[in-house]
């Protein structure tokens, strides 16, 4: 039975739109004609939930079983939920305006660690059993995938299971298999004990996490039948790999209101920092005749007005002069853009922008990530001061006029003259926009400095390594401030609380869920969004539960420790990711994939 | 080259109600794409389609007169052809239900004159239809109505009576089923109004029971407010849209 939105509640909230639905591409099926409804949850507001690919996919995907049907759901904004709380309207989807509570999986996607309060708050709205423990037969199974999903733990009371790694294939088997118990009348428990061996699921329940005296991990293990290790599941073939060919076309603007052309998953670099780059090996590309098909099919279904080619490095796309060559042909005579975010800028992508991209010249984006040389080798970004320089220059000579630079403070070694190199490259920018003859260069030069601050991740090099405290890292923004002089330069950056609580999220166990939930109960939620960020009641939330946050975000940890993510495993091994922060301290750059293998592991995969 | 341009009439239903009206023109502009209809397209950086919609519709507001403009880039469309093509691409709750070539001349965002809406309010308690009757005759009777329009720059007191041309009651089924919660049937009223809209002189549907519920001194809320028809001036008379140099309204 559908919620009684009325025209009061929708008359009164901001962007009523992003509630109602009906958009172009969307699908309709009759919920009694299926046996499994599925809602999807991204645990963010419409705009910023639409923009999320991976959403895109899996709604088309799920909704080619025809005994299946998946609907969407995203976090009401503030103001929508005080109308649903006064009206007592549960949580529902967009397709059916159905409760979430009727159906039969709700999944969320853990695309950021500071949406968790957004999935209990949600789950609450539903009327849904915050923990796992508290559900019954009458509630839907609870579960979720994503990048964040590969520490599951912080979730582990929350979530019935998780998917862990790609979710084409393995979404799929998991439905078969409720299909199947569906039938049968059997406990809740069953189907768990039914998708435990599938590849790529992990379900907390089934492993008992022992904790040493001063809080580390003394053990992770699996009860009887299930793995001790639970691996990820990807897809071999992305050349056969589902990709939809139509997607939702929405009526409201979001963040990324275009068609996106994945290109490959993985990424060779090896950049020490970045937990995408070894969380997504191996490294399978899409062809490029593959890829125009799609972006085809895409822009006659969608009627968009532009196409973005999106992966974690594109300049490593091996047919990418080719792909753009014919991209260009096909999307010129229909009036569509071609967006290039984030390549490498050298003479084939000023070119190629030249061609493709009809916008104005603004700004050109470089992440250097560290100022000095030693310190980029030490975390593995292979950009030199050479490249940077060369790049801005052809850029300058070419008519832009405004540089990006994005950096990160508190890298492991980082020390001060690191930092002096920060405000050092930046001069250098301004030093080459100088050198550019006045009637070759654009008027108004404006290069702004970015930095962020380091949040160590699982599954990679830095796993064990402390996060600078917070009164580290305003010492150094503020260092940083005084020593960029120049006007040509601005400095962005952000309080780094949100930071530190990324940091004890992303490293941290199962003592995680009770602070979780009680944050929320403190009226915590839509963190990432500034205005509503509340840094003390997160604090209290933790100092109330007896957890220190410091030690998950602050402590320098052992090779040796058990680490709340040992029993994932993502192919990249433990014993590369040591060896890899070895290298980091000696300074020690490892040379990118195709130049040479150093061994990771994800080599069991056998495909990429 | 001759420019074709073909102007359609459209309705827009409870679905889509609450899209602004620059989606609505996104939504068009899309529509239009997928379609692969010959549209002309602007020149610059960002080419867009060439079309020019009539008086936006306010949020929360259903119509069944909507008119936009589309220029073609070859002579020869039927507009027959045109609408079906893209009424084909419309999402739900938004259908073309005529279209017809106009001659170069006005846009229809400078032409439109007249508007013609269905409103539906919650009148507060103890009013009489009969009542209600007698209140908009004398309301129309009156020589001026000033009332308070909300403006950027504050309230300022405006005389609306001259762009009232038209204000009754009526009743249908429909108003029954708009009942909420905490009114009752006796309390809904409909009111068919035919007032100026338009770049030169508009009168928003909400003023209009501002003023009408000033007048009264009844309480009057709005539930629900439907475009029904829409009017340009061409030729110093009003006309149909579809038919500017044809038989006068």
């Amino acid at each position: 039975m559908p919620v009684n939105l009325t025209d009061e509640i929708l008359g009164s909230v901001e962007k009523p739109a992003r509630y109602t639905g009906n958009e172009w591409n969307i699908v309709r099926k009759d919920p009694c004609g299926v046996k499994i409804r599925f809602a999807f949850c991204f645990p963010d507001v419409y705009e910023i939930g639409m923009s999320h690919l991976g959403m895109r996919i899996l709604y088309h995907l799920l909704n080619e079983r025809s005994d299946t049907y998946c609907e969407r759901v995203f976090a009401p904004w503030t103001d929508m939920e005080e109308k649903m709380r006064e009206n007592h309207i549960p949580l529902f989807t967009l397709e059916s305006h159905d409760p979430v509570s009727d159906f039969d999986f709700v999944g969320f996607t853990l695309q950021y660690e500071m949406s968790y309060t957004n999935i209990v708050n949600m789950l609450d709205l539903a009327g849904i059993p915050l923990f796992s423990s508290g559900r019954t037969k009458d509630h839907p199974f609870i579960c979720a995938g994503g990048p964040c999903a590969y520490n599951p733990e912080p979730l582990a009371d929350i979530m019935d299971f998780f998917i862990l790694g790609e979710g084409e294939e393995v979404i799929n088997d998991v439905m078969d298999a409720y299909a199947a118990w569906k039938d049968e009348n059997v406990p809740r428990e069953e189907f768990l004990n039914r998708i435990v061996n599938i590849e790529g699921v992990y379900i907390p329940r089934f492993y008992d996490v022992v904790y040493n005296p001063d809080g580390t991990i003394r053990s992770i293990s699996a009860k009887n039948g299930c793995p001790e290790k639970v691996r990820k599941r990807i897809i071999k073939d992305m050349e056969t790999a589902y990709y939809p060919d139509k997607i939702i076309v929405p009526f409201i603007d979001i963040v990324h209101d275009r068609i996106m052309l994945e290109l490959f998953r993985g990424c060779i670099r090896g950049c020490r920092f970045c937990q995408a780059g070894f969380i997504y090996r191996p490294v399978r590309e899409k062809s490029a005749v593959r890829l125009v098909d799609a972006a085809r099919k895409l822009q006659q279904s969608t009627g968009y007005e532009e196409i973005s080619l999106t992966s974690l490095s594109t300049s490593d796309y091996t047919q990418l002069e080719c792909l753009t060559e014919e991209l260009l042909k096909e999307m010129e005579g229909r009036m569509v853009n071609l967006s290039l975010p984030s390549l490498r800028i050298d003479s084939f992508s000023m070119d190629l922008m030249e061609k493709a991209q009809k916008v104005r010249k603004s700004g050109l984006t470089f992440a250097p990530e560290a100022g000095t040389q030693r310190l980029r080798d030490v975390i593995n970004k292979g950009v030199t001061e050479d490249d940077l320089i060369s790049s801005v220059t052809l850029a300058f000579n070419g008519g832009w006029r405004g540089v990006k630079l994005y950096f990160m403070l508190g890298l492991p070694t980082e020390t001060y003259e690191d930092i002096d190199g920060i405000a050092e490259l930046g001069g250098k920018v301004v030093d080459a926009y100088m050198k550019v003859p006045k009637d070759r260069r654009a008027k108004g030069l404006r290069v702004t400095v970015s930095t962020s601050s380091f949040v160590p991740k699982p599954f990679t090099p830095f796993q064990w390594e402390p996060q600078d405290t917070m009164d580290l890292l305003r010492e150094k923004q503020k260092y940083l401030q005084g020593r960029i002089k120049s006007r040509y330069i601005s400095y962005n950056w952000h309080d780094p609380e949100l930071s530190f609580l990324e940091a004890v999220f992303a490293r941290g166990d199962r003592n995680m869920c009770r602070v979780l939930v009680r944050a929320w109960e403190k009226g915590c939620k839509f963190d990432g969004w500034g205005e509503h960020f509340k840094f003390k009641s997160w604090m209290e939330a933790f100092e109330e539960c007896g957890v220190d946050a410091g030690f998950y975000a602050s402590r320098k940890r052992d090779y040796d420790e058990v680490l709340p993510w040992d029993h994932i495993d993502i192919g990249v091994s433990k014993k590369f990711l040591a060896r890899e922060c070895e290298k980091a301290y000696r300074g020690e750059v490892t040379p990118n994939c195709r130049v040479r293998c150093s061994g990771c592991g994800t080599g069991v995969f056998t495909c990429g | 080259m001759r420019i074709t341009k073909i102007r359609i009439r459209f309705l827009r239903d409870e679905e889509v109600k609450y899209i602004s009206h620059l989606d609505l023109m996104k939504t068009f502009e899309r529509a239009v794409r997928r379609s692969g209809l010959p549209a002309a397209y602007s020149q610059g950086f960002n080419p867009h389609i060439r079309m020019v919609f009539g008086l936006p519709l306010p949020v929360g507001v259903t119509s069944e007169a909507e008119y936009a403009d589309f220029e073609l880039s070859e002579e020869g469309i039927a507009p027959r052809d045109f609408m079906e093509g893209l009424n084909r691409e419309l999402p739900v709750g938004l259908k073309i239900i005529d279209a017809a070539v106009m001659e170069n001349g006005i846009n229809i965002m400078a032409a439109v004159a007249l508007a013609s809406y269905q409103i539906v309010a919650c009148c507060g308690d103890g009013c009489k239809t009969s009542r209600m009757g007698e209140l908009v005759e004398a309301f129309l009777k009156a020589p001026e109505i000033v009332t308070g329009k909300r403006g950027k720059q504050g309230t300022r007191e405006v005389n609306i009576r001259p762009m009232i041309k038209r204000l009754e009651l009526y009743d249908d089924e429909y108003l029954r089923s708009c009942v909420p919660g905490d009114a009752r049937r006796e309390q809904i009223f409909g009111f068919s109004a035919l007032l100026c809209a338009g770049s030169k002189s508009n009168l928003k549907p909400e003023l209009l029971v501002q003023a009408l519920s000033e007048f009264s001194e009844i309480d009057m809320r709005i539930l629900r407010v439907h475009r029904k028809a829409l009017f340009i001036e061409a030729g110093g008379k009003i006309r149909d849209p579809l038919k500017p140099l044809g038989s006068m309204i």
